[in-house]
């Protein structure tokens, strides 16, 4: 039975108050707590940024890496010991900029592992310079006369990429939240969840009311999460942002493919005394 | 003065017409006749045509590099004739396709080699494909120095066998008809012949990619992520073609950034993990360096050096990684360096790059070269070793269950490790960050911390006992030596060829060969120099980077260098030639 208390560091955040991370977090830790996982088998695993301190605001396993570099570890780690949960997490420009790359690659491998992304549309902790899912036109200190690039669409390129189950969140809608999480922990194989995530300090023209009145969700206008071309058209949507899942498959997962580990996880099978009889063979 | 039982052989053509395969397989039939073998290969960037070689010396007693002048070629083009005629002793014979080729003669310009003309191309169609030319011409060099055919009907069986039996009768039936033709070059004058000798030992031929792959898995090895890069791509191949014998996870990434992050965490969850590149895959790694050494986590890096810097010579060799390897990365943290200097090295070094790595929680670097990589040599059988697991300090369930407050991961204890605990285990949570961080893992920017921290990871290095670092000696004692002769990495053995050649010619010389470039062996080092009437260093750079290094930890400067950096690996002639001048100097 895992509390709320049992997963509370003991070090006090260090985002801005109001800050949408504060919501992630709570909600993170309301789905561990859902789903009964104990927190010494839980290992959140982040990139740089504001979001990606949030290993040291959880008591679970941690691993903060390098900026970009979130998803790597995160499947090097599930595929050592398949019987730990794993989430990564990490801001948009972490997980679509810099490290668009692993992301696109980590989508199509489908291991058995959540994606959170805390995405504000601005780099937070550098203070305010544009980011991938920046729109087209913002003005950002790094970009005073407006973005030229058109903003990246995770949703669709995680659809595109074969995730197999594809949502998004809203840090203003705590329970809704919780429960995709607590769903894409559950799911057997890749869970990516985009999370708006209101910046109070350098999106204060993103401001949590501003969302509310775009957001809708994907479950109260009768979306079939099931149907893919279904997901890819209400992933293209600009007038209205819709969040919720928009689509799950079941499939193997990169797991199921490895058979040696079937029974037992990586880390523990007994390696002080390998026999290299057998590969010495062809050089003999 | 040549060992009488000896042979040296090179095969050469364009990529794709087996080159490398007909040499491997004559280098193992010389083995089987029992003789001790070196075999390496020589070609450009390209996957067909070009001109490739495979060269071989072997001879009675164990042999380190490439010695002397090949004694037979065979040409499967016109090019290699043009090309590799100067380089072969007088009274070589030169195998060529007399199908094919109408003078060779012209193209050699040699008036003092036998010309072997063989219709390879008639007696290869006979035998079921013309493709088979280059067995057919294999049949003929075994036959004509004396190796037994049945060795190379056996080997056939053995190593070809993955092509199926129908291509291997084929190529037997090719090679008995090459072999069969020898009866007609009874008068050639070729005189060269070798005798079979009594193998006692189980011997083994292999390469350094080989024997890396064989110490990283008789270690424990668990998770490989890699990208394919030459000259280590064939770590990957030969990991992953032994993944479900050995349940070890193999991965190729997306990138060598991948990969390097890779290893760290499944490293930080407790399977021993590993990655193989060149320069340019370690030059993306190199922030995922630090972060492996603020995180304290062990990761084992294989850097097969190409001749750089950046893209420069794929598919040849140099040893100017070294400084990058002792540096790379920002800030300061410990990393392990080995250079293996011979096949059994990269076994041996493989298996403690892991040991070690572990022991100190710091990431090991084994620098490898396209040379050492892909020379194959005779080697006793590693089994018998036999080489130990140790894993450091890793604190059971029960050692933790023990524990009061927060597991402190960055303990600053004396000896500067920390205790290290797996997820998974109860009461061991705690963040691995590439941040600074206090003793629990928590983000720290706190001053005196930082110090401590700082101080708690450099003194790590400070527990590997010298013996195990220290370097090893070969020739002369150090009170009769007149020359001290400093190398490192593959440089070991055309140095040790030197060397014998040295003593032959009654010259009294000493080799330290150095494997650790850090931690290093300082006060071994230095006393040796001391004591040394002259020394000179050879390697293959151009800024005598190992030099720099030994002058940084010793302060001693080692006037004398011989360096080679045409992207090709030394000879023994040419190391003997320097030593010798070096020699003839007055004063020191």
């Amino acid at each position: 039975m895992t509390t709320l208390a049992e997963l509370n560091s003991g070090h006090m955040p260090t985002w801005c108050p109001g800050c949408g991370d504060f919501a992630i977090l709570s909600a993170i830790k309301g789905a561990l707590v859902k789903l009964g996982i104990p927190p010494h088998e839980t290992v959140i695993v982040s990139g740089i940024g504001c979001g990606s301190k949030m290993p040291h605001f959880i008591r679970t396993y941690g691993f903060e890496g390098l900026h970009g570099r979130a998803l790597p570890p995160a499947q090097a780690i599930h595929l050592a010991n398949h019987s730990l949960t794993v989430i990564a997490i990490g801001g948009d420009g972490d997980g679509y900029g810099i490290g668009m790359g692993h992301f696109i690659h980590a989508m199509r491998r489908n291991m058995d592992l959540t994606y959170i992304v805390q995405n504000n549309e601005i780099y937070g902790l550098t203070t305010g310079q544009t980011s991938p899912t920046t729109k087209k036109g913002t003005k950002t200190k790094s970009t005073p006369y407006g973005a030229i690039d058109t903003e990246v669409n995770p949703i669709l390129l995680s659809l595109a990429s074969g995730a197999t189950f594809v949502a998004r969140g809203f840090a203003g809608d705590i329970p809704h939240l919780t429960e995709l999480i607590a769903k894409g922990i559950a799911h057997r194989g890749t869970a990516h969840i985009d999370v708006f995530q209101p910046c109070v300090t350098w999106r204060k023209d993103l401001p949590y009311e501003l969302y509310k009145s775009k957001i809708y969700r994907l479950e109260d206008e009768g979306h079939d999460h099931s149907d893919f071309g279904a997901a890819l058209k209400k992933a293209m949507e600009t007038e209205r942002w819709p969040i919720g899942l928009f689509y799950q498959v079941q499939k193997p997962t990169y797991a199921d493919e490895i058979p040696f580990i079937k029974d037992k996880p990586l880390v523990k099978q007994d390696i002080s005394n390998i026999d290299i009889s057998k590969y010495l063979e062809e050089f003999a | 003065m040549k060992s009488k039982n000896s042979i040296n052989f090179m095969i050469g053509g364009p990529a794709g017409t087996g080159v490398a395969s007909v040499g491997l397989l004559f280098a193992r039939c010389l083995q089987r006749s029992g003789l001790y073998v070196f075999g390496t290969n020589d070609y450009p960037s390209l996957i067909k045509g070009g001109h490739n070689i495979y060269a071989i010396s072997a001879r009675e007693e164990p042999i380190y590099s490439l010695c002397g002048k090949p004694d037979i070629l065979i040409a499967l083009d016109k090019k290699t004739i043009e090309i590799r005629s100067g380089e072969l002793s007088s009274g070589a014979a030169l195998i060529y396709d007399a199908n094919r080729i109408a003078d060779a003669q012209a193209l050699a310009g040699r008036q003092d080699i036998i010309y072997m003309g063989v219709p390879l191309t008639e007696m290869a169609t006979k035998a079921g494909g013309e493709i088979m030319f280059n067995t057919v011409a294999l049949g003929t060099a075994a036959g004509i120095v004396g190796v037994e055919f049945g060795v190379i009907e056996s080997l056939m069986g053995r190593i070809w066998s993955k092509k199926g039996p129908k291509i291997v009768d084929a190529n037997i039936s090719a090679a008995k008809s090459g072999y069969d033709f020898t009866s007609k070059l009874k008068k050639s004058g070729f005189a060269k012949r070798i005798a079979k000798k009594k193998v006692d030992r189980k011997m083994l031929f292999m390469n350094g990619n080989e024997a890396a792959v064989a110490g990283a898995i008789a270690a424990g090895c668990k998770f490989v992520a890699e990208y394919p890069m030459s000259p280590s791509s064939a770590i990957l191949h030969l990991m992953a073609g032994h993944e479900r014998d050995y349940g070890i996870i193999v991965k190729q990434t997306e990138d060598e950034i991948a990969a390097a992050n890779m290893i760290a965490g499944a490293a930080f969850a407790g399977a021993r993990a590993m990655t193989a590149t060149s320069g340019g895959g370690f030059s993306l790694m190199v922030e995922a360096l630090g972060m492996m050494g603020i995180m304290e986590v062990p990761c084992v890096i294989f850097n097969s050096q190409r001749a750089g810097p950046s893209t420069g010579l794929p598919t040849y060799t140099d040893q100017s990684d070294l400084k990058f390897s002792l540096y790379a990365s920002q800030g300061e943290f410990p990393r392990i360096v080995i250079a293996p200097g011979d096949v059994t090295e990269c076994y041996v070094e493989s298996f403690n790059a892991f040991n070690l790595a572990e022991m100190l929680q710091t990431p090991a670097i084994v620098l490898l070269d396209k040379y050492l990589s892909e020379s194959s040599q005779t080697v006793e059988d590693f089994r018998s070793l036999g080489l130990k697991v140790e894993r450091g300090m890793v604190l059971d369930d029960e050692e933790l269950s023990d524990l009061s407050g927060p597991f402190k991961r960055y303990e600053c204890t004396a000896s500067g490790i920390s205790p290290r605990c797996f997820p998974g285990q109860k009461n061991g949570m705690h963040v691995c960050s590439s941040y600074e961080h206090d003793e629990t893992g928590f983000t720290s920017e706190d001053g005196k911390n930082r110090t401590a921290q700082i101080d708690k990871r450099a003194r790590k290095m400070s527990n590997v006992p010298e013996e195990m670092i220290a370097p090893t000696f070969y020739g002369a004692e150090r009170d009769s030596a007149e020359i001290l002769m400093v190398c490192w990495g593959s440089t070991k053995g055309p140095a040790r060829e030197a060397l014998r050649m040295l003593q032959e010619k009654g010259a009294s010389a000493r080799l330290m060969h150095i494997r650790y470039a850090s931690p290093f062996p300082a006060k071994t080092v230095l006393d040796e120099l001391n004591g040394a009437k002259r020394a000179i260093i050879i390697e293959g750079n151009s800024e005598a980077q190992m030099r720099s290094h030994i002058l940084e930890k010793t302060k001693y400067y080692i006037e004398e260098t011989l360096l080679r950096y045409d992207a090709r690996p030394f000879t023994p002639d040419e190391i003997a030639s320097k030593v010798q001048e070096v020699l003839s100097k007055k004063g020191r």
